[in-house]
């Protein structure tokens, strides 16, 4: 940062890494190099071998074969320590801080916890934490006080913290530090996106970045060279200028992009709607809410955050108390709603907090497809393993979920095919009247949001009734046979897809 | 905006306690709200107690009662480092008896003409340092829970206490100014409190002022992110518990001098007072939040507890059952706040 290094050693050079987990083989002699000030974007599907190579990189796993070099030093980390110590920060998916401590300390961390950097003889020395931690965040351009303490910030400046904690690292080291940006995106409202986006074009100016993101534009318009892993294997190294979008798809997922497109069904004026609600209340959350969703339609919520449609997704599911006003299911009105009779009535609900609300990580992915609806795998009280392999097994098949093998813990998938899993223990029900999915494609790569978007469509296909709460407005319209947007609790609109043609920006004047 | 936005981000801050915000004070209020709330319940407490007895708010009774309060607060700080690490230590009485017992039987006693001084200290200590060591090393090598690891060891100490004690008569402490120490007055308060507070505010600057205290609030706070950070987090464990060890070796010594004398059962009652005592002052059971301020006020505000229920007549064959239905519903108060969908308590 202070002196021009002129010196084109690279940053980093992979020869031939192997890593195998017993029999599944998650790298397969992966090669490349990293020069300096360089922005390097990394795709690949879930379950591509992104992440394992991350965590060798970082040094939570070691390889079982292949050679590491860091600004022309072999390395081979034992553990995260002497990752950090050779210049190596990471910018975590789900963000790493210490929420109890200042944002000073948490930048230090990686400058040499314990060291001489922050301590002496282990006494803290809070002047010159405070100081360096101001230098690095002036280097990012920001003003944040290294003071506060990090569970007070917004999310948008914790990741700032997050960026100048992981450029940090070469405060002890010659070389450029290496900066990984591990998904950084995927929380991150638009706007805050550019923040950040700033930010990697700052860090270029004096380190190299690998860029890790789904959002394949993100890729493209931040990324000087990007790698294609698919199944443990490099099986692209491009220019971004020699590449587009369409072609990097095609690389990750082996096959080319369905056009999710489809016909929507019209509306049948004497059809009972499969869920109807009629002035729903919830005090601080939503209120009057009025909608029905006919079998084989899918209704698509969008709003802001604070719109409230989280929570009316969780009432509809019986997770939610409902003051007042009242719920039909196929005409029906229902009473004293609670989760267990949802699920009798054949109502899933996919949730946003997939690892605490939608699974068992503890159990294999069979137990948790055939958990809440065992079908065949249960008789009475007794369940029946040789059936319940049998069901997970197709269910493995349909999904194609990743590894092949539903005797593993599920708490062991990649995200993506956790929530195949996730996916399928609704579907398994017999019959699924509603399903309610709340950000159904959150940290999914392309070719695993295809697979779930799919299986939406087809649940939609045999019958069955879909509020859908989008990620993005784009999925909303895409997906959607209607689109209602909610603001502060309210429905302020209404389009029948079959008839208006909203754009984004129709909508998103509804939802501020 | 330009997109639809997340209801619900991972890890997005609880909000704070809204409505003071503009003012100074405001702010200064909903920053430090769980501590003024236990400022005010004691307040409250020793109002109630005033009225009740009015021997109750007397120089005498307050003396008193930190007297009864010096030897909880020296335990309460090796087990608020302890849950701050996302622990507990279940092992103090066990601890205390077994460093009770080496320090009297190494000091001039009834027993016998042995006097090691000041190694007698030293060697209480070290046993309670010992093990603390044991219980943190088991507890992280061997990776099982904490609260069974150091219920198993309760027992050890107890055990090496009761092997040390044998079958002779109890051992009295000989020496007069020792056996005296403790509740003898200094700038108007007992000594084995001074003592405590000293103890206290060690503890205090270690968690703020050390490398060690930081990574144990880290430690507490996301052990994963610690170790991704290459914090060193089985040592900061392990040295969390010989610390507390350590710590309940130096309350063995208090409570044998309390006592002037030693029997195994010397400690006994001391864990029930501590654990609710650290809670109730602030500090989570599930680690990374809470310090020193706050158990030292945990501490005081049980001990006038107990002490104003004497004082104000509760028959002793009731005091058990309100103090533990008291601490129940303080317990409640301090967690109702935490209370979240997400929140998952086993």
């Amino acid at each position: 940062m202070t002196d021009k290094k002129v010196d084109t050693t690279p940053v980093l050079v992979l020869d031939k890494l192997e890593k195998s987990f017993g029999s599944n083989k998650a790298l397969k002699g992966v090669s490349f190099t990293i020069n300096p000030n360089e922005v390097i974007g990394l795709i690949g599907e879930n379950g591509a071998g992104k992440s394992t190579l991350l965590k060798i990189l970082t040094g939570i796993y070691q390889t079982d074969a292949g050679t590491i070099e860091v600004n022309g030093k072999k390395v081979k980390f034992r553990n995260p320590r002497e990752s950090v110590a050779s210049g190596i920060g990471v910018v975590h998916q789900e963000q790493s801080l210490f929420t109890n401590l200042t944002v000073a300390e948490n930048i230090a961390m990686n400058s040499g916890s314990g060291s001489s950097a922050t301590s002496k003889f282990g006494f803290y020395s809070w002047g010159s934490i405070f100081k360096s931690a101001t230098k690095t965040l002036a280097t990012i351009g920001s003003k944040l006080d290294p003071r506060a303490i990090v569970g007070d910030l917004p999310f948008v400046d914790r990741q700032m913290v997050e960026i100048a904690r992981a450029i940090s690292v070469n405060a002890g080291t010659s070389g450029y530090p290496l900066v990984i940006l591990d998904e950084p995106t995927s929380v991150l409202e638009r706007n805050e996106t550019e923040v950040l986006e700033r930010e990697i074009r700052k860090i270029k100016e004096f380190g190299s970045v690998i860029f890790v993101s789904h959002r394949l534009d993100e890729i493209m318009r931040n990324c000087d060279r990007i790698i294609v892993m698919r199944d443990g294997e490099l099986v692209a190294d491009r220019s971004v200028n020699d590449v587009t979008e369409d072609e990097l798809f095609k690389l990750m997922v082996g096959h080319e992009a369905h056009s999710l497109t489809h016909a929507r069904k019209g509306l049948d004026g004497a059809e009972v709607p499969a869920i109807e609600i009629k002035d729903l209340n919830r005090k601080g959350k939503f209120s009057n809410v009025n909608f029905s969703v006919r079998a084989g339609r899918l209704t698509a919520i969008v709003g802001a955050t604070g719109s409230g449609r989280e929570d009316l997704a969780r009432a509809l599911f019986g997770a939610e108390k409902i003051d007042s006003g009242s719920l039909m299911l196929s005409g029906k009105p229902v009473k004293n709603w609670r989760i267990p009779k949802a699920v009798k009535a054949g109502i899933g609900y996919v949730p946003s907090e997939r690892k605490v609300e939608g699974m068992i990580g503890g159990f294999t992915a069979a137990e948790n497809v055939t958990f809440t609806h065992p079908g065949k795998a249960a008789v009475g009280p007794f369940l029946i393993p040789g059936a319940r392999k049998k069901i997970a097994q197709s269910w493995f098949d349909t999904l194609d979920v990743r590894p092949n093998d539903i005797s593993q813990e599920l708490g062991r998938f990649s995200g993506g095919n956790q929530q195949k899993v996730v996916m399928a223990k609704w579907l398994n029900s017999p019959e699924l009247r509603v399903l309610i999915l709340d950000h159904p494609l959150r940290g999914l790569d392309p070719g695993a949001a295809q697979t779930v978007n799919e299986q939406i469509k087809l649940a939609c296909e045999k019958g069955a009734a879909v509020i859908l709460l989008a990620d993005t407005l784009e999925e909303a319209l895409e997906m959607g046979d209607e689109v209602l947007v909610m603001r502060d609790g309210e429905v302020t609109s209404a389009f029948d897809l079959a008839k208006d043609n909203p754009s984004t920006l129709d909508l998103l004047e509804r939802m501020v | 905006m330009t997109k639809a936005a997340d209801g619900s981000k991972p890890a997005a801050s609880a909000p704070k306690a809204a409505g003071f915000k503009s003012t100074a004070l405001g702010s200064f209020i909903s920053r430090y709200a769980e501590t003024l709330a236990l400022i005010g319940s004691l307040l409250v407490l020793v109002l109630i107690f005033s009225n009740l007895n009015p021997r109750f708010a007397t120089l005498e009774n307050l003396q008193n009662l930190l007297n009864q309060a010096g030897l909880p607060l020296i335990i309460a700080v090796g087990a608020t480092l302890v849950i701050l690490i996302g622990s507990i230590d279940l092992s103090v009485e066990g601890v205390m008896s077994a460093a009770g017992m080496a320090f009297v039987l190494m000091s001039a006693n009834t027993r016998g003409g042995v006097d090691y001084g000041i190694l007698a200290f030293v060697v209480a200590i070290g046993v309670g340092a010992a093990l603390g060591f044991a219980n943190g090393f088991i507890f992280t090598k061997v990776k099982v829970p904490s609260f069974i690891v150091t219920l198993g060891m309760w027992y050890v100490g107890l055990g090496i206490a009761t092997i040390m004690y044998g079958t002779e008569t109890m051992p009295f402490l000989t020496d007069d100014n020792l056996s005296t120490w403790a509740s003898q007055l200094n700038f108007g308060l007992p000594n084995n409190f001074l003592l405590a507070i000293v103890v206290a505010i060690l503890g205090a600057l270690l968690l703020r002022f050390t490398s060690f205290g930081r990574s144990t609030l880290a430690v507490g706070n996301n052990e994963e992110i610690a170790r991704g950070n290459g914090l060193k987090v089985t040592r900061t464990k392990i040295l969390v518990f010989v610390l507390a060890g350590a710590i309940s070796g130096v309350a063995g010594i208090v409570a044998a001098i309390q006592l002037g004398a030693v029997n195994p059962t010397i400690a006994a009652g001391n864990l029930f007072i501590t654990i609710p005592a650290v809670v109730i002052g602030g500090t989570s059971l599930s680690g990374g939040k809470g310090g020193m301020f706050g158990t030292v006020l945990g501490v005081v505000l049980l001990t006038t507890l107990n002490n104003g229920l004497i004082l104000s007549g509760v028959s002793p064959n009731f005091q058990t059952a309100v103090s533990g239905g008291i601490l129940v519903i303080a317990i409640i108060a301090t967690a109702w706040s935490q209370r979240g969908r997400l929140r998952i308590s086993k």
